[in-house]
């Protein structure tokens, strides 16, 4: 199983960081260099744990969980008016990208009441593509608890809940969790109580991965998402030129890859891994409700009986 | 931000009136107009559901016309012309733009920096310059009151609604059901409760 970590330490020798955990068979998902601060959020094989942060003290770095690293996550607003926009759903989206996640921002068409929201079904599959969906509702207790009765209707994936009102999370129908102190903020979130409720909100959508993380451990996919990234990158030229922000999103089953689905499917279903599989025989390569992307699915070992 | 005399949110769920509470002040503060409201009453009722709004407006100074700010007068014996003397610059940039729209750009001449004449029929159209008006700022005022009430405040989900605008007041009663009639008669009575206070105080 890998370990989703990041590292900050000072630019000077962090190569040495990377190699070792090239080395370890983990994989190195995004470098930023700050003048002479480097973040590297990283997937490191667990049982090899303690030889990274031996690494890490001895370059003088730190290395700290991050459970968002490599996952794809949808920030759901009711709508997309100045109700939710622009204050607290893109604090919400920024700060889950900046604990290494990848968020989009969804709005729903008809998102809107207690009693007259709907889901379309598009929007139900689009939301289906990620990891986890966060929906961001108002300042209502009896509003939350009746929207959430019908609203999520269809979705398979853990679904976080936020709101004004402490609620707890029983309380909350078809919700995997629910963050209070919320609300309808319609101001920049920057007091030290409101970034506190954001960490919290992290905090909570870590549990619920590192959860799903102790389920898909069960039942392994046979290649590593982060691993279907890597052979596309050396095998698909065109990825390069792609200027989609991150052109291969890691989630935690599979990859988003985002060229065009009739004209790359074929050469990508034919991606053939060293250990003489191609992509099609260790996961599912199809048409994603994003655009025309690709949406990747790894194959769980049950279903192929090997894990490379 | 300057504190309105009266704001009060109520309901029956007081973590959501607290949270309603900033929320106003929020957009009030967004699209200034913490000036513009005197007193202000909300009541919300999730469970009814009914979201009402109810403030006393002080709009300030009313239209601008061109006679407050310029001497208008008939152009030279003989030529079919207006002259207009600016006595302040303030507007000149609104009131060249009105004229344009409203004679054509070649009728109108600035040979002076205070100075414009129009090309037009003197004795019909002096007494209808003097009366243009420039500017609107109450207008101005109530569009922006209007976007931070309707568009902003009001939960999105509230679309059957019921209003009263004037200079004086703004009443919105939102639901997402059919509007009760002791919802419209309470959100008068708050209103009125208002009143009594403004003439109390």
């Amino acid at each position: 199983m890998l370990e989703p970590v990041m590292y900050t330490g000072g630019v000077y020798k962090h190569n040495q960081m990377v190699e070792l955990v090239e080395d370890l068979g983990g994989y190195i998902l995004q470098k930023n260099v700050m003048q002479t601060e480097v973040v590297l959020l990283m997937l490191v094989p667990i049982n090899d744990m303690a030889i990274v942060e031996e690494k890490a003290k001895e370059l003088l770095g730190k290395v700290t969980r991050a459970p968002l690293t490599g996952t794809e996550i949808a920030t759901v607003a009711p709508t997309l008016a100045y109700h939710h926009l622009p204050h607290l759903d893109c604090d919400v989206a920024e700060f889950l990208r900046k604990q290494g996640s990848k968020t989009n921002m969804v709005g729903l068409a008809r998102g809107v009441g207690k009693r007259i929201c709907q889901l379309t079904a598009y929007e139900r599959d689009l939301i289906n593509e990620h990891d986890l969906a966060v929906f961001i509702l108002g300042n209502y207790e009896h509003c939350i608890i009746e929207k959430s009765k019908r609203l999520y209707e269809g979705i398979e994936i853990p679904i976080v809940v936020t709101g004004a009102p402490e609620l707890r999370t029983e309380d909350v129908p078809n919700a995997t969790a629910y963050v209070g102190n919320f609300g309808r903020i319609l101001h920049h979130m920057r007091h030290s109580e409101e970034l506190r409720t954001l960490d919290k909100l992290a905090e909570v959508i870590g549990a619920v991965f590192d959860n799903v993380r102790k389920e898909i451990a069960k039942d392994p996919p046979s290649v590593a998402p982060p691993r279907i990234k890597k052979e596309i990158e050396e095998q698909v030229q065109e990825i390069i030129d792609s200027l989609h922000p991150l052109p291969i999103t890691l989630q935690m089953n599979g990859v988003r890859v985002k060229l065009p689905y009739e004209e790359y499917h074929e050469q990508i279903e034919n991606i053939r891994f060293v250990e003489g599989v191609t992509m099609k025989e260790v996961a599912r390569v199809l048409p994603s409700k994003m655009r025309n992307f690709i949406l990747i699915r790894a194959l769980p070992k049950s279903e192929t009986g090997f894990v490379i | 931000m300057e504190q309105l005399e009266t704001f009060i949110v109520e309901s029956p769920d007081t973590v959501g009136a607290k949270t309603t509470k900033v929320l106003i002040q929020d957009t009030l503060a967004d699209l200034s107009l913490n000036r513009v409201i005197g007193r202000l009453k909300v009541f919300v009722d999730p469970v009814e559901p009914v979201f009402i709004f109810t403030a006393l407006l002080r709009l300030g100074t009313p239209a601008i016309r061109l006679k407050d700010f310029a001497k208008v007068e008939m152009g030279s014996l003989g030529k079919d012309e207006v002259r207009i003397e600016l006595q302040r610059e303030a507007h000149t940039v609104k009131l060249l733009n009105k004229l344009w729209e409203k004679y054509g750009k070649d009728n109108i001449e600035q040979p002076d920096k205070k100075i414009i004449v129009v090309k037009t029929d003197p004795i019909k159209e002096v007494d209808v310059l003097r009366e243009l008006v420039i500017e609107e700022p109450q207008a101005e005022v109530l569009d922006r009151l209007i976007d931070a009430v309707a568009l902003r405040i009001i939960p999105e989900g509230f679309r059957v609604r019921k209003h009263e605008l004037s200079t004086s007041h703004i009443l919105f009663v939102a639901s997402e059901d059919t509007l009760k009639p002791e919802w419209i008669a309470k959100a008068k009575e708050m209103l009125e409760s208002m009143r009594r206070e403004e003439e109390n105080a």
